[in-house]
């Protein structure tokens, strides 16, 4: 029996997308055998960031309504051998085509098979959070270091701590740019899990390559040279139980990475 | 017969003790002749007692009214030794203080009839509404609205205060002028309501001065 996890934010364009595709893909090369559900009906980007867009035939409110079997809709990522499935969201209906109780259902049967359950939320706290959250076991709330993504965190952990069957929700702090941090500019790290008072599940590093591999296709994650995807990993690892101490972005940029750099660099 | 309404001299003016026991129909007419005796010629300020007679606001008016009727005579206060059990339970919860235990999050609002007491911070969006006074071990950050009831005595107390909005009874205050407030210091504070309208933010230790009846402890050895 697996565990299913709810990526979440309040605030869109904070990297929950991101995240998940990360996050599943981390998970999948640790072994884990991964199904991630995009639950953004309508505005379905997952598959995008995956690079499985063309192979969708089914989606979400195809199994849901029983069009099709739900091994059928799943998308099978080749380059992770039959370790990380895609379940892609109707993109030509709205978010109010399915609700909790499928959901629900729908999570159960698929922790069976899985190690992982990872759920992508959309934006907002309205029906389509409520279809993400239903059938979760755990909640990652994903921030970045603005004011606004962390109201919008507060929010969503607040709801979050309602829900009876969830675990207290965990804290990702995505895309920090240190030169603003650091200028006492922007956010900073201990302000707001301060401020949040959430465990803090990993910090990820702001890096150009993030777009150009979604763009691509292909999850930053597979690049271990790059700092997000370290912080994607060490979140992963920590997932998996594993303690791993929280870098600095300092030591990020002057420690750990030039001794990556110096090692590849022989 | 016996006398319905005894008339008192005391320090404080005259006392209209009325009976608890007759019908209030009598009492009226008692008084009314009572209070045109032309012997009342000075004028004074009256309280009126009406022992363990329960009277309705209108009751209340006309009692005045008629000792009023004698143009010399002022009513400066009615007393009754009983009160509704609606009222009773009223003035219980006022006096009750709740305890919020956590964190009020933003969107979520806290109420209490009486003082609350909340344990953890109240970050920004979130809402706290008391009856009587707010006690914040925490950050309030928030917004916070005391003495909801009408009670303008209430106060906000905060291990560290920079809040959005504080409103007591119904006059508000924004703080939006966030910088200005931080810059100042925010920890241990109090906020009350000044005698010209306006919420004053002062330091806790100030709030025993301010407001010496909210301390119910006596003495201190």
């Amino acid at each position: 029996m697996g565990e299913a996890i709810v990526i979440t934010s309040g605030k869109g364009g904070v990297g929950k997308t991101t995240t998940t595709a990360n996050l599943g893909t981390a998970l999948a090369l640790q072994g884990k055998k991964v199904c991630l559900i995009d639950t953004d009906i309508g505005l379905r980007n997952l598959d995008v960031i995956l690079g499985l867009e063309n192979r969708i035939i089914y989606d979400l409110v195809d199994v849901l309504d029983g069009r099709c079997k739900v091994h059928q809709a799943l998308v099978k990522d080749k380059r992770f051998d039959d370790m990380l499935y895609l379940l892609p969201a109707a993109q030509t209906t709205d978010k109010n085509a399915i609700n909790p109780e499928q959901m629900k259902e729908l999570v159960t049967k698929l922790k069976e098979d899985y190690d992982f359950v990872i759920i992508d939320c959309p934006a907002g706290i309205e029906q389509g959070y409520k279809n993400a959250v239903a059938g979760a076991d755990k909640a990652i709330v994903v921030t970045t270091p603005e004011i606004s993504a962390v109201r919008d965190a507060d929010r969503i952990i607040g709801l979050l701590e309602l829900e009876e069957n969830i675990e207290p929700p965990k804290l990702i702090i995505n895309r920090i740019r240190q030169h603003l941090m650091k200028a006492g500019e922007a956010l900073d790290v201990n302000e707001i899990t301060t401020h949040l008072s959430i465990d803090l599940l990993g910090i990820v590093a702001d890096d150009e390559t993030v777009i150009s591999s979604s763009n691509r296709g292909e999850p930053v994650v597979m690049d271990p040279n790059n700092r997000a995807a370290m912080g994607y990993r060490n979140i992963a690892r920590r997932i998996l139980g594993e303690s791993v101490p929280l870098m600095t972005m300092d030591q990020k940029s002057g420690g750990v990475f030039s001794k990556i750099k110096a090692i590849f660099s022989k | 017969m016996r006398n319905l309404v005894y008339i008192k001299g005391t320090k404080q003016g005259l006392v209209l003790q009325l009976d608890d026991q007759c019908s209030y129909t009598d009492l009226l007419t008692e008084l009314q002749a009572k209070v045109s005796d032309p012997a009342l010629d000075g004028s004074a300020e009256v309280q009126i007692h009406l022992g363990n007679r329960y009277c309705t606001e209108a009751q209340t008016k006309e009692v005045i009214a008629i000792t009023q009727s004698n143009s010399h005579l002022r009513v400066s206060s009615v007393r009754s030794d009983v009160i509704t059990v609606e009222e009773s339970n009223r003035r219980i919860m006022e006096r009750q203080s709740e305890t919020y235990v956590g964190i009020v999050r933003s969107g979520q609002v806290v109420k209490a009839e009486g003082d609350l007491v909340v344990v953890g911070d109240v970050n920004p969006n979130a809402k706290v509404v008391a009856g009587g006074n707010i006690y914040v071990l925490g950050r309030l950050k928030g917004m916070a609205h005391a003495g909801a009831n009408g009670n303008r005595e209430a106060v906000i107390a905060a291990s560290w205060l920079e809040a959005t909005h504080l409103k007591i009874d119904d006059a508000l205050e924004t703080m939006t002028d966030e910088l200005t407030v931080l810059s100042e210091q925010p920890e241990m504070e109090c906020a009350y309501l000044h005698t010209n309208g306006h919420i004053i933010i002062d330091r806790l230790q100030e709030l025993r001065f301010i407001r010496p009846q909210i301390s119910t402890f006596k003495g201190g050895s």
